[in-house]
């Protein structure tokens, strides 16, 4: 029964996977052809560019060449090459995707633990100051564009009061004496980045765990426990958090999408050198080659993060189990 | 049986988690001085929105690859940054024969960045692999013959008809054939990668290249000019124009090598900064289709444009120097025809430049070829209608304005410009669409640009000759004189006579207007000024070019020095006192929380099982 429910969901995200790819070629074949902007490069000849198309494959039918070619490469987990630079896809990815993992990984940390955090603190304070004032600023960090965030963090931290590197991910040009000090310039230089990822999702972790924590809090159970003279501290961290968590783990996995779509945006405006860089520029160039295997990295991350969330929803509660 | 406490699991690994992160945060915070750069060098630090993808010469198509090949290696023939003319390269002196259409150069004697001697034989192989395959530099070896080698220091260039530009203009980076060679053509054009240190021959050579992030170029060991002020240069990628703009407000960088004409006030007027204006041999125009039925039996348009009346009356009528006010925020140059002034050796101003604006000479010239003033709609004249459709690429913010701006002022004389923001794809397609094999543009008039060689003009004229049909030109302009004119002034290696007949077709064009140059654009840079001394606009001088003639001579990188009292270290550890200050603050609040949760919880309250 329950290995059924779980292969039912890996084969549906298996061929989510594979609409995903079909799909991402048409995409971006819609973009139109590459080699148009080269058409005004001085001395190009009509027979450079006709060879630089048949370089990139562009010569072949759309159908019976170009995507027969592209799933095969695929499903040979040949991401292919890169029509500007030359080089292997898989490498552009791998040397980026670290720097969006730590990007990315510190601010969904941080953001599910202070959102959480301060979720709880405002169930529990429901209706008074702090609450309201929570709620406020929540709001307020979840409708502001990540952009702005960003741009106002470089203002004050960087202008304003220079404290802080307004881009990069760490300092160009410097031989460091040891790892120590290169990661704590990598610190460094995360913080403003960070804080704006941070500060994107933090409002989205805070109103579910908030309105979570308001409707566990008002069931019966959470009465009997504190008619038993358990400490209201108790009941809150021992009892109402573990039941108020449910939410928050299909939300980070709903999230990763938006996570990915707001790393585009911060990486670019502090010129961090991850996913979001080599996408914006690939988009620019239309690199199909790269646009498709970046895409293909960012949907199989929100694929497989659904399919984690729903493996962990049916452990975590048992009546997923009993359906 | 108790089932674990929860606090005793998550919040110990939070907690673990958060004190990990402060280790990381604060532990190395006094190392911190340790990771400016080696003390002493010279850096000299460059901003720049993109960094080359690859710097394979045979693939590479980006604008910022020319920046560093042209500090890394000699053409065969260099330009001088003083007026760009031929000067010493790979080659110190050359010969050009009685019937012009053999070149024999004579090679000065250098040394690669490795030691080994520069030969005619890294000549040969240059111009025929890099001039027969590189995407960028086939274009300029189409009329060459052949290229032989005597010896080792001559090189004999011959040529099908006289061409100026094997000596002025031979835009082909001389390669070394000892370490380029041995690669296969087939892999070259491919996915090979250059080795670094990338060989050279020029002051600096790259030794350090990660693409997204910097570009190191060192001295090269082997060279014997003059000495360099800098002992490194460093190319910083930023990802977009804004962050690399910032970056130079902060001083992270000394130049920033692209300026956008929106922040070039502002930028101007900041501490510390200077703003350089320059002329660069590119301009946007207003082009009309003038293709032919004969050429073009299929193509589409409004046969109005084709008269000769109708377009001189619109060149009347619009007021460059208010375009470049308004859509470049007068960060351009006024243009007059179809050569910019940025070609110091070949340009004169024209006699015709419709400069200033005459309405009324417009409205004359419209009534005399019959064309009927109907108010506030469009002129006409029998069943044909003063009203065109104008497209302009959707990118270019300026270019849309200036399309805008030119629709208000033809209004007056009764043209109706429709404005049409269309795609960069679907502008290439209107004009180089064909149909049954030959051309078939389909548009009647678009606002666009081009962009030429330094000191060599053919290019740019080259896009008005009737060989160019079905090619290069947009304009499908066809004249047997001007096609004549070109061939003449291409084969004239004596500039005076050279300059007269590009005189005579700029006069041409002026008279035809193929083409209504709106504006020459800028080269916009800005640098430190307490970081940067010795900085001179160069390439050309006087006329303003650029601070380090970009993609074009390595000359003034070797006089450009840093400034008084300019440190060549200067990085800032200011981060890591904030570092200090949040762990100090995490540590804080952990011990806080941890302390409180302690003694609230502490009571011992009774334990129910669940």
């Amino acid at each position: 029964m329950s290995g059924r429910w779980l292969a039912g969901k890996a084969a549906a995200a298996v061929v989510t996977l594979v609409f995903v790819i079909v799909f991402n070629f048409f995409l971006f074949r819609v973009m139109g052809d590459p080699t148009t902007q080269f058409t005004r490069i001085p001395n190009i000849t009509p027979t450079e560019l006709a060879d630089l198309r048949s370089d990139y494959g562009l010569d072949k039918p759309l159908l019976t060449g170009q995507f027969v070619d592209y799933i095969g490469d695929t499903a040979s987990f040949d991401l292919g090459t890169s029509q500007r630079s030359r080089r292997a896809v898989w490498t552009e990815i791998k040397d980026a995707l670290p720097w969006t993992l730590l990007l990315v990984g510190v601010g969904t940390l941080l953001a599910t633990l202070i959102g959480s955090w301060l979720g709880v603190i405002a169930a529990t304070r429901r209706g008074r100051n702090s609450d309201n004032g929570l709620l406020g600023f929540s709001l307020f960090t979840y409708a502001a564009p990540e952009y702005w965030i960003g741009i106002i963090l470089i203002l004050v931290f960087a202008f304003w009061i220079p404290i802080l590197p307004a881009g990069l991910q760490m300092t160009p040009g410097v031989e460091f004496s040891s790892w120590v000090s290169e990661v704590t310039d990598v610190a460094e230089h995360l913080i403003l980045p960070a804080t704006a990822m941070t500060l994107m999702l933090l409002g989205q972790y805070f109103l579910i765990m908030r309105s979570s924590m308001v409707d566990v809090l008002t069931e019966d159970f959470i009465t009997v426990k504190r008619a038993t003279g358990l400490p209201w501290d108790r009941v809150v961290s021992r009892h109402a958090v573990p039941n108020a968590l449910l939410p928050l783990v299909t939300l980070s996995a709903i999230q990763f999408g938006a996570v990915v779509g707001g790393a585009i945006t911060i990486e670019t405006i502090f010129s961090w050198p991850g996913l979001g860089e080599l996408t914006f520029q690939a988009i620019n160039d239309k690199d199909f080659p790269v646009l498709q295997g970046v895409f293909l990295v960012f949907s199989a991350g929100v694929i497989f993060a659904n399919l984690l969330a729903d493996c962990l929803y049916f452990y975590l509660d048992p009546r997923v189990k009993a359906d | 049986m108790k089932r674990p406490r929860i606090r005793g699991t998550v919040g110990g690994a939070l907690l673990a988690a958060l004190a990990a992160i402060v280790a990381v945060l604060v532990a190395p915070a006094g190392a911190q001085e340790t990771t400016t750069e080696d003390g002493g060098k010279a850096v000299l630090k460059i901003g720049w929105g993109q960094d080359p993808q690859t710097l394979n010469p045979f693939v590479g198509l980006d604008e910022e690859n020319y920046t560093v090949w042209a500090l890394n290696w000699d053409l065969l023939v260099n330009f001088d940054p003083e007026d760009l003319q031929p000067a010493p390269g790979i080659a110190e002196s050359w010969e050009v024969s009685d019937d012009q259409q053999t070149v024999t150069f004579t090679l000065a004697d250098r040394k690669w960045s490795d030691g080994t001697p520069i030969t005619s034989r890294d000549v040969k192989y240059s111009l025929d692999v890099l001039g027969g395959e590189g995407t960028l530099f086939a274009g300029y070896t189409s009329n060459v013959e052949s290229v032989t080698t005597p010896d080792d220091k001559t090189v004999v260039v011959k040529t099908k008809q006289p061409e100026a530009r094997i000596v002025g203009g031979l835009f082909i980076y001389i390669l070394p054939e000892h370490i380029w060679g041995k690669v296969p053509v087939s892999e070259l054009t491919s996915s090979y990668q250059p080795e670094i240190p990338m060989v050279g021959s020029g002051p600096f050579i790259v030794t350090e290249f990660e693409r997204n992030r910097i570009l190191r170029m060192e001295r090269n060991p082997e060279w014997s000019g003059e000495e360099p002020n800098f002992d490194e240069v460093q190319f910083i990628k930023y990802g977009n124009e804004d962050a690399t703009e910032r970056a130079l407000q902060l001083g992270e960088v000394d130049i920033v090598a692209e300026v956008q004409p929106s922040t070039f006030e502002r930028l101007g007027n900041e501490e510390n900064i200077e703003t350089v204006r320059g002329a660069s041999p590119s301009y946007t125009e207003l082009a009309f289709n003038l293709c032919s039925a004969e050429d073009c039996p299929d193509a589409e348009f409004n046969p109005a444009v084709q008269d000769k009346t109708v377009r001189q009356a619109i060149a009347n009528v619009i007021a460059r120097e208010r375009i470049n006010e308004i859509s470049a925020l007068g960060t351009s140059f006024v243009a007059n025809g179809i050569l910019p002034s940025f070609y110091k050796t070949f340009y004169e101003t024209p006699e015709l430049d419709y400069n200033p604006t005459d309405v009324e000479e417009a409205k004359r010239l419209l009534d005399e070829a019959g064309w009927q003033d109907n108010g506030d709609q469009p002129r006409t004249k029998g069943d044909q209608t003063l009203s065109f459709e104008l497209q302009v690429r959707s990118e270019s913010q300026s270019d849309i304005q200036a399309s805008r701006l030119i629709a208000e002022m033809v209004k007056e004389i009764g043209v109706e410009f429709k404005v049409q923001v269309v795609s960069v794809d679907a502008l290439t397609e209107a004009t180089v669409r064909f149909v049954d094999g030959k051309p078939a543009p389909d548009f009647d008039t678009f606002v666009w640009g081009w962009g030429g060689d330094p000191y060599d003009p053919s290019f740019l004229l080259s896009l008005f000759t009737t060989e160019e049909i079905g090619n290069s030109s947009d304009s499908f302009y066809s004249n047997p004189e001007y096609d004549r004119l070109f061939r003449e002034q291409a084969a004239a290696f004596d500039d005076e006579e050279r300059k007269q007949i590009i005189g005579q077709m700029v006069d041409l064009t002026q008279e035809d207007l193929p083409y209504v140059v709106l504006t020459e654009d800028p080269n916009l840079q800005a640098y430190r000024t307490d970081r940067l001394s010795n900085v001179e606009q160069q390439c050309p001088a006087d006329e303003g070019g650029d601070i380090f003639c970009e993609q074009i001579s390595y000359e003034p990188m070797l006089t450009l020095a840093l400034a008084d009292g300019s440190s060549s270290d200067d990085d800032g550890g200011g981060g890591s006192g904030v570092l200090i200050a949040i762990g100090v603050l995490v540590v804080g609040a952990i011990v806080y929380f941890v302390i409180r949760s302690r003694r609230r919880g502490g009571g011992g309250p009774i334990e129910l099982e669940e």
